[in-house]
């Protein structure tokens, strides 16, 4: 997959492939394909219409916007006037939201059609895609297998072809880890890029809306689209927004790139032999390849299960059963229901040294190691998930499943931004790299995940 | 006995909008949920909007005001206080810490002051909640257990709701009247707290029930544990609450979504040079300045637009003819008419006008008095209201002529007060007011007839 989306939008604009077309597909073979993948919980009945609307806007000569009738599929836990925002669980199997999350007007605006609502970890608890209410997801990429999470539905979606562009989440790695079982392009931007309005939380000081593609372009287009200060929200930089899209094909020689021995410690070996191709192959494109000293990473996992459990009890107390039908704990599945009852615990006035805060010491340490990190090289270089994604239905303990977010939950500690593509295969298997980048640095980190792309 | 009495006390800021969202504060009109938005509704995804600075503004206000220090330059966190029940939207409300601490009213020291957000109002027989109210700031106030008896408690309240009034930056109105909860000890029990109070009546039975409550476990030899009761204002009583609001950790952590509040000193200092000087310093300064009894500077400063009223006429007449005035007169023609100084509608310059003119004896005190009744009632000129009651000082030769009558047809009084019935004068001064339909000075009549009557009998000898 090289440049499918920058294709694609180039022959819609010469008027070789009409937007109601390029839906109809996207329809056809989500139909066709949804019974047996699973990505999609919810199609969006208006797509046609509007992609009508475009064409006549088109036809009459109106400048479309970016995403000029691109089919965008969305994850289950952002807000989209009138459709479904499930979170794949039973709590919310029946909300309707009632207005549009901040990066669903920026998507509209930009003249992007929401084709529907995909399937995800219920909410955004898992890095399977098996949590979730509405059945686990396939992997297009590797069938019978999970396609990660929790992002699961976003991600398979794309590999299997299904729409152009999705939007995930990444609050430990649910957009990196399934982009690399699934053998796609995604990207967590760096926190508080992106306006979390509308997002329903997993845990707040985590959370990022991100774009998943089959190609770099799409990803650096789409983060363009959604990227940018709100006024109408608290917590976020204050950046009016980003070019990146146009900026890509630039090489990378002379680029400082950081690995760590850290990664290879926590990683499986096939999965390593992979990941060293392809810094190799970096080397060779003229990057300059620095070892970084990442002494404390693996803390950075129980840290992060104890912070986002305190914050995703906070965010799941609105389920209370007066308001959404479903009192949470009573319909959830068992990871979520475990989260909520860790949070409750941690959290305790008695705890709270003991946990609480000593998880957030760790990831001020986390962060420090990383930002120190990042002073020395451009970008650090390694693996997204240590090990290869499993059979679907495989019995995993919760340390076992909560072990794929080692190398995934750092940069959601330290804030900073980080993007996967495909480096290779184990077996059949798509295997990602990790391109991680300082704060705001995502236009280094594209510009190594294209040069990666384009010398494929 | 002893006892030590403290409280948090909660009152709606009068903001425009609330304190996470835009929606309008005034929502006494509104039909149940539909001054709401995802926010305040608290709706999946919404978040909150940077906190109000109108909010942060009165809340620092009120506490300089209480004479705190306010917390600069240190990141004041707002935090998620956890708990199940139906107002609240997102099963937690917003609280800061304190936004600052170390004040003083009355001899209670004032801990901190805080910023919350209310929740909706939940009606448990209907089963009903309106989220209407829902995100409107508050500002709380919590105290030191400084006071020692529930009339020191009520007296504290008093003033603090005073300060609270004159800081002009909060709405007592809209059903958001005062919030209280007070915490009771008295020797050899534990700390009781009491919820759910909601007036300064309210608390002073709560605590005086308490007390009683208290007291009588101890004499029987029984312990007061440690406890959260909650006041029934239709019994006036305490009950204990329920177990599960006792063991109830609010499990406070950091809203994530919220940057902490930061002030800085040129805020507070901004604040401070334009802020509204408190009753209790203005009652002090009044009685310096203006060298008036500590008594009526109290009464005077009761209300801040009658102390400004106050100011504005002392600056150009007698002060201490004004300041009593203010204590004999005009406050009660105001009590009379159930007014407050705030609708007081006539000008400084006519007040001072009417007292200029009973200072110079144009108009007797009395009279002036009933000028002041119709100053209040529909404002003019004095003297013009004045000659339209017909009032003004009478000619002499006319009060003289009056006397003789009144001598010449009581002669029964005249008798009575030459043989010693000294209450007798003031029959026949009230017969000479009648005669000159309260025109004259009463002081004058009685100087008049009794050298009338001594001089009169002295004649006939
Ligand atoms: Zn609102």
């Amino acid at each position: 997959m090289d440049e499918v989306t920058k294709e694609k939008l180039e022959a819609i604009r010469r008027g070789e492939l009409s937007i109601v077309e390029n839906v109809e597909r996207a329809l056809e073979r989500i139909e066709k394909l949804n019974p047996k993948i699973n990505a999609f919980i919810e199609v969006n009945p208006e797509a046609r219409a509007q992609a009508e609307e475009l064409e006549r806007k088109l036809k009459k000569g109106e400048r479309l916007g970016k995403l000029a009738g691109l089919t965008i599929g969305v994850k289950s836990n952002i807000n989209v006037l009138g459709l479904r925002a499930t979170c794949a669980s039973k709590t919310l199997e029946n909300y309707v939201a009632t207005y549009d999350a901040e990066v669903i007007r920026r998507v509209k605006a930009a003249d992007g059609i929401i084709i529907g609502m995909t399937n995800m970890d219920e909410f955004a608890c898992g890095s399977s895609g098996e949590t979730s209410a509405f059945g686990p997801t396939d992997n297009p990429a590797a069938l019978g297998h999970i396609p990660g999470g929790s992002s699961s539905g976003s991600a398979a979606a794309i590999a299997a072809g299904m729409c152009d562009l999705c939007l995930g989440t990444d609050t430990g790695g649910s957009i990196r880890n399934p982009a690399s079982h699934c053998g796609i392009v995604g990207l967590k931007p760096t926190y508080g890029l992106v306006p979390r309005q509308g997002l329903i939380d997993l845990a707040m000081s985590l959370d990022q809306i991100g774009p998943l593609s089959p190609d770099v372009y799409g990803a650096a287009l789409l983060l363009e689209v959604i990227a940018g200060r709100n006024p109408n929200e608290c917590v976020m930089l204050d950046v009016r927004g980003v070019e990146l899209a146009d900026e890509l094909n630039v090489d990378i020689r002379g680029m400082r790139i950081g690995v760590s021995p850290k990664f290879e410690e926590l990683t499986e070996l096939g999965v390593m032999e992979v990941i060293d191709g392809a810094i190799e192959k970096l080397h060779d494109l003229g990057a300059e390849i620095v070892e970084v000293d990442l002494p404390h990473l693996e803390k950075g996992l129980p840290a992060y299960y104890l912070i986002m459990s305190v914050e995703f009890f906070s965010a799941t107390r609105k389920f209370d059963g007066r308001k959404y039908g479903k009192r949470i704990e009573e319909v959830c599945g068992e990871e979520v229901l475990r989260r909520i009852i860790r949070g409750r615990y941690i959290s305790r006035k008695e705890y709270r040294g003991k946990y609480y805060q000593r998880a957030l010491q760790v990831r001020t340490l986390i962060r420090r190691e990383l930002m120190s990190a990042l002073e020395r090289v451009d970008v650090i270089v390694g693996p997204t998930v240590p090990k290869l994604p499993h059979k679907l239905g495989t019995k995993l303990t919760p340390m076992e499943m909560y072990a794929y977010d080692y190398l995934t939950v750092p940069a959601n500690l330290a804030g900073i931004c980080g993007g996967v593509v495909k480096a290779g295969e184990v077996n059949g298997i798509p295997v990602g790299l990790q391109i991680q980048g300082k704060m705001l640095g995502e236009k280094a980190v594209l510009r190594v995940m294209r040069a990666f792309e384009a010398s494929a | 006995m002893k006892m030590m009495i403290g409280f948090e006390v909660h009152q709606q800021l009068a903001t425009k909008r609330k304190m996470y969202c835009d929606c309008p504060t005034d929502y006494r009109d509104a039909p149940p949920n539909t001054n709401i938005c995802p926010i305040c509704a608290g709706l999946p995804g919404a978040k909150p909007l940077p906190p109000n600075e109108q909010a942060v503004d009165a809340a620092i206000e009120i506490a300089l005001m209480l004479g705190c220090e306010i917390v600069v330059d240190r990141p004041i966190y707002i935090q998620r206080k956890h708990y199940d029940y139906p107002d609240l939207p997102s099963g937690y409300q917003r609280t800061s810490s304190p936004i600052a601490v170390g004040g003083e009213l009355g001899g209670v020291r004032i801990r901190e002051v805080h910023l919350e957000e209310d929740p909706g109002q939940y009606d448990p027989t209907s089963g009903l909640v309106d989220f209407n109210r829902s995100g409107v700031p508050l500002v709380e106030i919590v105290t030191e257990p400084d006071m020692r008896s529930p009339e020191e408690a009520r007296r504290f309240l008093r003033q603090l709701v005073r300060v609270l009034e004159y800081s002009g930056k909060v709405r007592p109105e809209a059903g958001g009247a005062m919030r209280a909860d007070t915490n009771i000890s008295i020797e050899g029990g534990a700390r009781v707290e009491v919820k759910n109070i909601n007036s300064i009546k309210g608390a002073y039975r709560a605590i005086k029930f308490e007390v009683m409550r208290q007291k009588a476990k101890l004499d029987r030899g029984e312990t007061v544990t440690r406890e959260t009761r909650a006041y029934l204002e239709s019994q006036r009583i305490t009950m204990p609450m329920r177990a599960k609001e006792l063991e109830e950790d609010y499990r406070y952590i950091p809203d994530p979504d919220i940057f902490p509040l930061i002030i800085d000193r040129a805020r507070v200092e901004r604040i401070r040079a334009s802020m509204v000087e408190p009753p209790h310093l203005r009652e002090r300064r009044l009685v310096e300045q203006y060298g008036i009894e500590p008594s009526t500077a109290s009464v005077i400063v009761s209300e801040r637009e009658l102390a400004d009223l106050f100011e504005a006429i002392a600056a150009s007449v007698d002060p201490k003819l004004t300041a009593s005035w203010f204590r004999t007169k005009l406050k009660k023609v105001l009590n009379y008419m159930k007014l407050r100084a705030a609708e007081v509608r006539f000008t400084p310059g006519q007040m001072v006008e009417l007292l200029r003119m009973v200072k110079e004896g144009e108009v007797t005190p009395e009279q002036g008095e009933l000028v002041l009744r119709e100053l209040v009632k529909k404002p003019d000129g004095p003297r013009l209201i004045a000659q339209r009651l017909g009032l003004g000082r009478i000619e002499s030769a006319e009060l003289r002529a009056a006397i003789e009558q009144a001598i010449k047809t009581n002669q029964e009084a005249v008798r009575d007060y030459l043989a010693g019935k000294r209450e007798a004068l003031h029959f026949l001064a009230g017969k000479v007011m009648e005669l000159t339909r309260g025109r004259a000075d009463p002081r004058e009549i009685i100087e008049l007839l009794r050298a009338e009557l001594e001089g009169g009998s002295n004649d006939g000898e």
